[in-house]
């Protein structure tokens, strides 16, 4: 096997078709690539998070006077430090950096403090008082979308809601030869990149400059910029080498409250989360809850499918909108189904926020169309690559939102290799 | 970052000793660290003094003499599974120490600082369950010999006390015909926690007859159970796919009576039959063949 | 709380320097030596993102506290390229395509040092418990496999032959 790259350019111009070496590769085996937390200025600052431990409560009053006066504590900001608009968020402003009124599950950021060493912010944390009135917690969707649920965010908790409507769901399931409904539930997958979230800032000539471990610098710029209440012009965000985001770093984590911290104190600060606190407080991949109905014909042809999916976006929408058009979009799989009616739900609660992890709700919906795929098939004493066979998408197909599919069709061909790999590999009988 | 203590490093067993006897105030001992860094690191632990056993290097030895293996607490996981001589009757201990966490935790952790953390998932504790240890538990002026057994109380407890320092496990030394053999269940290969093992040792008779077996299950309590049941049913017999059956039945019982209605239990009690079965068969492949 | 005097070797310099006993290996690597290609993933001992060889053992430098490392002879990745090069671990690592985000890298690399110091022969599954300490996130590990194998062969004179 020739795996071995020489370089692009040793046997000529052009990458096509040639082993490559990764840019950073050197730096990243020899140990020299700064990554976020390796960073370091003269008279560097470092910073830290006090989070609520509570999921929901009325947040009356912090005092830090106590705080402060722990030696090498430099300042302690809380949201009234804010210049600018103290709510972010990709898709919706609803996220607080700090929180200003409510609290909104565990983990949401209540004040940042700033010192000169680990050991001060240590004894920091711990000295800052928090007066909050807890309120009950929504820990579902079910209950956050029941009538008489409390509002998270003041207008109800369904964030949005996609409909994709094609034909006539309900007439077809009354003609169908089988038809099956099952719930499908998928858990919460925390992303665990391997370099907790950690960044750096400083501010020279009245721009802030901040390196971060991130996905999305462009975004991260825009919210800085709304958030110290300044031009974008003075915002600088240089993505440094960053240990594996897999969607979980194209949301905000240090980038406003490092902007903040230097901006107000005039030092570079840098911030590095520690695993739990990564843990507790990066995105999430949507638990879902997925009721599927599908109904096919005799052959095993699809004639209809009906899928409620509803996503537990957690305490802020971060890309919960998306991916649950995502997951609508793709919910009846890679198969011609002439009929269908598909609803999801984005809903707020008080769990951990849920946002962008590789396939965008689309993992959560194949878990379920496959199951059924192979459901029918069980139903009517079909093989289940057959099946698929027979519905899965061709050139000139429809998808459920009408997109007309002309070149590069490639689930047909894909299901007969996978299968003839499988005999191969002796784990599969031969039979059709 | 860690909350700051009073660190100690002895030279000699003497003054570590009497180092335990006088310190004020919490104390933990600190051996390999890979149990103890980390719960200092959370703040689970706060003493006000470490007292590290680095440089007692004879607590390092492996060493056997007058039919008894001497193991000091200081021994690593990499040095148990690198023994020669553990590649005998005794290997249960080098495939137990072979099957902790990673090789960074290996070359790390000990099997002092297994015993006295006291884990009910501890791997090498029903290795030397089954091999009927004591520990040499010493302190200024004094000490004892507990059985393994007697000295490990359930979760996390043991009879250690405040100023003393467990220095070796010793047992005897297997019939030179015995086999025996770990088998570990967790969630993946590597760097995981055990949720079910089985220690086995079976000593065979001139005949060809089990003289003696030994089973001892870890995970499954708070501390690892024998299974007498088992080990009679074994006695006396000739190890063949029959007996393999009775025996992992045997053992399955045991594991039920013992789990209650833990929410674990569904799965354990039917789990441990394949770990059993597992164990027994690396004991003595006669159990898995069709005669 | 006193300090603690730590003199040892590390990538082949002695280094002599009070630090305070509560801190761990990885802290004194990183903040004082300024050593940052060591990298933090979980401070447990879980992902294996710390290591660095102690007496040529791997080791979680997380969950060493400093003093206990005074004495021996450490090896970071720093230490691991000659001057001016690469070692044929590294080499291989990037002509495998073993490198992704890079954050593992370090460890992983350290890691199939302490197995090929010892055995330029090893077995697949000799290779796999090698670095069966180290958490590869981007899931690279089928060409972290074949860059230890690819190392194994350069390092022992065959090169070319894999």
């Amino acid at each position: 096997m020739n795996r071995r790259g020489s370089g692009c350019l040793k046997d000529g111009p052009g990458v096509i078709g040639r082993n490559c070496r990764r840019v950073d590769g050197i730096a990243k085996v020899k140990g020299s690539a700064f990554f976020a937390a390796d960073r370091k200025i003269d008279g560097m600052l470092l910073a830290r998070v006090l989070r609520s431990r509570v999921p929901h409560a009325v947040l009356n009053k912090i005092d830090a006077r106590s705080a402060l006066e722990v030696p090498g504590v430099v300042a302690v900001y809380t949201a009234s430090d804010i210049p600018g608009e103290n709510r972010v968020g990709i898709i919706v402003k609803d996220e607080p950096v700090l929180v200003d009124d409510r609290i909104r599950r565990v983990g949401d950021a209540l004040a940042l403090v700033v010192a000169e060493s680990e050991e001060a912010l240590a004894a920091a944390l711990p000295a800052i008082k928090v007066w909050y009135e807890e309120l009950p917690g929504i820990f579902s969707p079910a209950q956050a979308m029941a009538g008489g649920a409390p509002a998270i965010h003041g207008q109800g908790n369904i964030q949005s809601v996609t409909r994709i409507v094609k034909g006539d769901a309900d007439s077809a399931l009354k003609e169908a030869r089988v038809v099956i409904s099952r719930r499908y539930t998928t858990q919460m997958v925390e992303h665990a990149y391997l370099e907790p979230e950690a960044g750096l800032a400083a501010v020279e000539d009245g721009q802030v400059t901040i390196w971060a471990s991130t996905q999305n610098p462009h975004y991260d710029r825009r919210e800085v910029a709304r958030v110290l209440g300044i031009g974008q012009n003075r915002v600088r965000v240089v993505q440094a080498p960053t240990g594996g985001g897999f969607g979980g770093k194209l949301d905000i984590s240090v980038q406003c409250l490092l902007g903040l911290a230097a901006w107000k104190s005039g030092r570079p600060v840098r911030m590095v989360y520690s695993r739990e606190e990564s843990m507790e407080f990066s995105p999430k991949r949507h638990p879902c809850v997925i009721d599927y109905t599908s109904a096919c014909d005799g052959d095993g042809r699809l004639l209809a499918v009906k899928v409620k999916i509803v996503g537990d976006t957690g305490a802020y929408a971060s890309y919960g909108p998306a991916t649950l058009k995502r997951a609508a979009v793709h919910a009846s799989g890679p198969y011609q189904v002439p009929n269908v009616f598909i609803e999801a739900y984005c809903v707020y609660t008080n769990n951990p926020t849920a946002g962008a992890m590789r396939g965008f709700g689309v993992p959560q919906v194949a878990f379920a169309h496959e199951s059924q795929m192979d459901l029918l098939a069980g139903a009517l004493g079909l093989d289940p690559f057959t099946i698929r066979l027979r519905n899965c998408f061709q050139p000139g197909s429809a998808t459920a939102t009408g997109q007309r599919l002309i070149q590069s069709v490639g689930i047909g061909q894909t299901i007969e290799q996978a299968r003839a790999g499988a005999v191969q590999l002796g784990v599969l009988g031969g039979k059709r | 970052m860690l909350q700051p203590f009073n660190y100690h490093q002895p030279s000699s067993m003497e003054e570590a000793l009497s180092l335990m006897a006088t310190l004020p105030g919490p104390k933990k001992v600190l051996a390999g660290g890979t149990d103890l860094v980390p719960a200092l690191r959370r703040g689970e632990l706060s003493p006000a003094h470490v007292v590290s056993l680095k440089q007692l290097a004879e607590m390092r030895e492996i060493k056997i003499k007058e039919g008894r293996v001497h193991i000091g607490a200081l021994v690593t996981f990499s040095q148990l599974a690198e023994f020669r001589p553990f590649r005998g009757p005794h290997n249960l201990l080098a495939e137990a120490a072979l099957q902790v966490g990673g090789p960074q935790i290996r070359s790390q952790g000990t099997i002092g600082g297994n015993i006295v953390n006291a884990s009910p998932a501890g791997d090498l504790l029903p290795p030397l369950v089954a091999l009927e240890a004591e520990v040499r538990l010493c302190r200024a002026g004094g000490e004892r010999v507990l059985p393994l057994d007697e000295f490990l109380k359930g979760l996390g407890r043991t009879c250690i006390e405040q100023e003393e320092i467990l220095t070796e496990a010793v047992f005897p030394v297997l019939p030179g015909q015995a086999a025996s053999s770990f088998v570990k269940l967790g969630r993946r290969n590597s760097l995981a926690i055990s949720r079910i093992s089985m220690a086995a040792i079976l000593v065979p008779g001139a005949t060809g007859i089990i003289e003696e077996a030994r089973l001892a299950l870890g995970a499954v309590a708070p501390k690892p159970v024998r299974v007498p049941r088992a080990e009679a049913l074994l006695k006396g017999r000739r190890p063949d796919p029959s007996l393999l059956e009775e025996a992992v039945t045997a053992v399955a019982e045991t594991v039920a009576a013992t789990l209650g209605d833990r929410p674990s239990a569904p799965y354990k009690k039917v789990a441990v039959r394949g770990v059993a079965r597992e164990a027994l068969i690396k004991a003595a492949p006669q159990f898995g063949c069709k005669l | 709380m006193k300090p603690f005097r730590f003199t040892a070797t590390i990538n082949g310099r002695p280094v002599d320097l009070p630090v305070n006993p509560h801190r761990r290996l990885l802290d004194v690597i990183r903040d004082d030596l300024g050593l940052t290609g060591t990298k933090e993933g979980c401070g447990e001992g879980e992902c294996g993102a710390c290591t660095v060889l102690l007496n040529g053992r791997p080791v979680n430098a997380c969950l060493v506290l400093a003093p206990e490392a005074a004495g021996c002879e450490i090896t970071t990745i720093e230490g691991v390229a000659p001057e001016g090069g690469l070692h044929p671990i590294q080499e291989a690592f990037l002509e495998a395509g073993a490198v992704q985000c890079g954050y593992c890298t370090p460890g992983m690399i350290l890691a199939a040092k302490a197995l090929l110091d010892k055995d330029l022969s090893p077995t697949d599954q000799a290779i796999k418990t090698a670095v069966s300490g180290n958490l590869c996130r981007c899931t690279g590990y089928i060409k972290i496999i074949e860059a230890v194998r690819l190392a194994a062969a350069k390092l022992s004179g065959e090169g070319d032959a894999v």
